[in-house]
C-alpha cells in the first residue's frame, strides 16, 4: 500500500480530479438553468464534427493496424536481410517526433505546391499546376498514420519475435506464401497485441490539437479544435467540458475493449 | 501566477521606496502588457532617449505578461490601490490592450490626461475615443495600431480590389485562388468576417460602438448566406500563418493578414518580397494598445511628459514604425518628414494614411463579437 499510495495521488490529482471537474463543468447548469444546456449547444453546434472525428480516427486506426502489420510482418519474415536491418532502422524515426512537429513538417510536405507534389511533378507523375494539395481530412490522416503505425510496429514487431519460430518454418517448408503465413499464422497470436496497440493509438489521436489545428482549415474539424474555440473565443467551458464528455464516451468504447481484451488475456493464463 | 504578481509588486515596492529615497530623483513605473518585445521596447528603446532628455528622472520597466491576463494584472493591480485609499500610486505610465481601457475608465482608476498633452491634436483615431463600446476620449493614446488588410500577388492580381464588391467578384472568377482561415485558426481570419459583417450587415456602426441588443443578430442571415456561398469558391487556410505559407507558396494568390506579421515576414525573407497589401473598403478591423496614465499616479506630471515622448512623431516613427512595423497611434501624416523614405514607402505606399483614416475599423463591443463568431459557426459551417 504504502508502494501504491504516490502512484495513486498521482493518478487522483492529475486525472480522476479533473476528469471530475470536466463532467461537472459540463453538466453545470447555464444561463437557461438548464443541465443539458451545454451538450444541447455542443450537438446543435458540432455534430457533424463529432462525426469527423470518429471517422477520422478510426480509418486512421484500421491504417495504422495495416501497415503496423505489414512492416512487423516483414521485419519477422523478409529473406533480404539488408533491407530487413534498413526497415528495422527506420521505421522507428517517427516515435520521436512530436505530434506538433510532424504536423508542422506536413504542412510544407502535402502542401499543393509542397514538397511531395513538386518531387512527383519533378518525376513527370503529376503536373502540380492542376494537382491539389493534401492538407484536409486527408492530411490529418496520413499525420496521424506516420506517427502512430511505428507505435503500433513496435509493439506488434516484439510479439512476433517472442513467437517460435518452427511454426513458421514449418508453414514455410509446406509451400505456404509469406503472406499466407503473415495472416494464418502470426496474426491470430499476436491478435492481442495489435489491439492492445490500435486501443492507445486511438485514443492519442483523439487528444490530438495541434495535428487539425495546424493541417486542415476546413469544416467540419475535429473535436479538439472545437474545444480550444470555445476556451479561447468565448471563455466556454461548459459547451468545452460538453464536448469533452463526448469525447470521453468515444475512448470508453475503445477503453472497453482494451479491458476486455485484457481480461481475456487474463483468464487464459 | 501569484509568484509573479508578487515579483512584480515588489518590484514596484523597492523601485517607489528607492525612488522616495533618493532626493529630486523620481523614478518613473512603467507597466506594460505585451510580450517580451514590449518591455524590451520602453527599456531599450524609449527609457534611455526619455532619461537623456530629462536628467532627474529614471524609467523603470515592468512586463506583466502577454494577451489579455497581462492587462488583467494591471487592472487588478491599480484596482486594488483604489481600493485601499492610497493617495500615491506605484503605476505611472501603464500600457493595455484595448478590451481592458473601458473597464477602467468606468471603474475611476485613470486619469484623463490627454487635453493637457500637446500633442493632443494629433490623436484622431476613433480607437481614442472608443474602445470596444466604452467611452475612453481623453483617457488613452494609441501606443500603435496593429491592423488587418488583404495581402496580394500583384504577377496574379492585375487590378487589387477595394472593396468586399471587388473581392467577391474577383474570387468568384478565381475560384480557390483567395484564401482566409476561417474563424477557428486565428484572427486574421476572425478579422476578415468581421469586415464582411460590417459590408453586408448594415449594421457597422452599431456592431462598433453598441449599445447592444440581442434582436440585431437575427437581420443577419443574407450576410451569412453570402458569405457560405462565397466559402465554396475560396481555399481555407491554416492560421494566420497558413494563410502567408500559402500566399508564398503561390497556392492563392490573395488573403487577409496582420500588417505587422506581414511585413516581419517579409523582412525575414519568408515571404515572397512582391507581395503587396490593400486594405478594402467600406473597412477591415485592427486593433491599438494604449497608453494610460492612473488616477492618482505618484508622478503625474512626469507621466504626461512620459507619454508626450512616446507619441511624439519622432519616437512613434522610429520606435513603432520602423522598428516593429506597427501603425503609428497617432495621426499617420505628422510622420512623413521623420521617417527616411524606404521605411515610409515600406508601410505607407500600399496602405496610404487616408486609407487608415478611412478604411481603418475597430473590432465590433464584445457581445456582438460573441454573437458574429456563433452566428458563423450556426449558419456558415453547419
Amino acid at each position: 500500500m504504502a508502494l501504491l499510495t504516490p502512484a495513486l495521488a498521482t493518478v487522483l490529482a492529475l486525472f480522476i480530479y479533473p476528469m471530475l471537474r470536466s463532467v461537472a463543468g459540463a453538466f453545470a447548469e447555464g444561463d437557461r438553468g438548464d443541465a443539458y444546456a451545454h451538450f444541447g449547444k455542443a450537438i446543435e453546434l458540432y455534430s457533424g464534427d463529432m462525426v469527423f472525428t470518429l471517422l477520422i480516427v478510426s480509418g486512421s486506426t484500421l491504417a495504422i493496424g495495416a501497415l503496423a502489420l505489414t512492416i512487423a510482418g516483414y521485419l519477422t519474415l523478409g529473406n533480404t536481410p539488408w533491407a530487413v536491418a534498413a526497415l528495422r532502422w527506420l521505421y522507428r524515426w517517427p516515435l520521436f517526433i512530436p505530434f506538433v512537429v510532424a504536423a508542422q513538417c506536413m504542412r510544407t510536405f502535402l502542401a499543393k505546391n509542397g514538397i511531395l507534389n513538386n518531387t512527383l511533378d519533378t518525376v513527370g507523375l503529376i503536373d502540380v499546376a492542376n494537382a491539389s494539395g493534401l492538407l484536409d481530412w486527408r492530411g490529418i490522416v496520413i499525420a496521424f498514420v506516420w506517427k502512430q503505425a511505428p507505435f503500433a510496429a513496435l509493439l506488434v514487431a516484439g510479439a512476433m519475435a517472442s513467437l517460435d519460430r518452427s511454426m513458421i518454418d514449418a508453414a514455410r517448408n509446406l509451400g505456404a506464401s509469406r503472406f499466407r503465413i503473415l495472416y494464418d499464422i502470426l496474426l491470430p497470436q499476436v491478435r492481442p497485441t495489435l489491439v492492445v496497440a490500435l486501443v492507445l493509438s486511438f485514443v492519442t489521436m483523439m487528444s490530438v490539437l495541434s495535428v487539425p489545428l495546424m493541417i486542415s482549415g476546413h469544416s467540419p474539424t475535429m473535436l479538439t479544435v472545437d474545444m480550444a474555440f470555445r476556451i479561447n473565443s468565448y471563455g466556454d467551458y461548459g459547451t468545452a467540458n460538453a464536448l469533452g464528455v463526448i469525447s470521453y464516451l468515444f475512448t470508453a468504447v475503445a477503453a472497453w475493449a482494451y479491458l476486455r481484451h485484457g481480461i481475456r488475456e487474463g483468464s487464459a493464463r | 501566477m501569484l509568484f509573479r504578481t508578487t515579483t512584480i509588486a515588489s518590484i514596484l515596492t523597492i523601485a517607489f521606496a528607492s525612488s522616495a529615497c533618493a532626493q529630486g530623483r523620481v523614478t518613473l513605473n512603467v507597466i506594460t502588457a505585451g510580450d517580451t518585445n514590449m518591455v524590451d521596447y520602453v527599456k531599450d528603446f524609449l527609457g534611455p532617449q526619455f532619461e537623456k532628455l530629462n536628467p532627474g528622472i529614471t524609467v523603470k520597466a515592468v512586463g506583466t505578461g502577454p494577451g489579455d491576463a497581462g492587462s488583467q494584472k494591471i487592472l487588478e493591480k491599480v484596482a486594488a490601490q483604489k481600493q485601499a485609499g492610497s493617495s500615491a500610486w506605484d503605476v505611472d505610465v501603464a500600457v493595455v490592450h484595448q478590451k481592458f481601457a473601458g473597464q477602467m475608465v468606468e471603474q475611476g482608476t485613470l486619469a484623463r490626461y490627454l487635453p493637457q498633452l500637446p500633442n493632443a491634436g494629433m490623436v484622431t483615431s476613433v480607437t481614442a475615443r472608443n474602445a470596444l463600446g466604452y467611452n475612453v476620449d481623453g483617457y488613452v493614446i494609441p501606443m500603435f495600431q496593429s491592423q488587418t488588410a488583404i495581402a496580394y500577388n500583384p504577377a496574379v492580381v492585375k487590378n487589387p480590389p477595394r472593396t468586399y464588391d471587388d473581392l467577391v467578384a474577383w474570387a468568384q472568377q478565381n475560384p480557390k485562388k483567395f484564401g482566409y482561415n476561417g474563424i477557428k485558426g486565428g484572427m486574421s481570419g476572425v478579422a476578415f468576417v468581421t469586415g464582411w459583417m460590417y459590408a453586408y450587415t448594415g449594421s457597422a456602426d452599431k456592431l462598433m460602438a453598441g449599445p447592444y441588443d440581442a434582436a440585431t443578430k437575427s437581420s443577419w442571415g443574407p450576410a451569412l448566406a453570402r458569405l457560405k456561398e462565397f466559402n465554396r469558391v475560396v481555399t481555407l487556410t491554416a492560421g494566420n500563418a497558413g494563410t502567408l505559407d500559402m500566399l508564398n507558396r503561390g497556392e492563392i494568390a490573395m488573403g487577409p493578414v496582420w500588417v505587422d506579421m506581414f511585413y516581419t515576414w517579409k523582412a525575414d525573407g519568408k515571404l515572397n518580397p512582391n507581395t503587396r497589401l490593400a486594405l478594402i473598403g467600406p473597412g477591415m478591423p485592427g486593433q491599438p494598445m494604449y497608453y494610460v496614465i492612473p488616477a492618482k499616479a505618484a508622478n503625474a506630471d512626469a507621466a504626461r511628459k512620459f507619454v508626450e515622448f512616446a507619441t511624439s512623431p519622432k519616437v512613434q516613427a522610429e520606435g513603432i514604425v520602423k522598428r516593429f512595423n506597427w501603425y503609428p497611434g497617432i495621426d499617420a501624416k505628422h510622420l512623413k518628414g521623420q521617417l527616411d523614405e524606404a521605411s515610409w514607402n515600406k508601410l505607407f505606399v500600399d496602405v496610404t494614411p487616408e486609407d487608415l483614416a478611412a478604411k481603418a475599423k475597430p473590432l465590433p463591443i464584445a457581445p456582438y463579437f460573441n454573437d458574429i463568431l456563433e452566428a458563423y459557426e450556426r449558419q456558415v459551417l453547419n
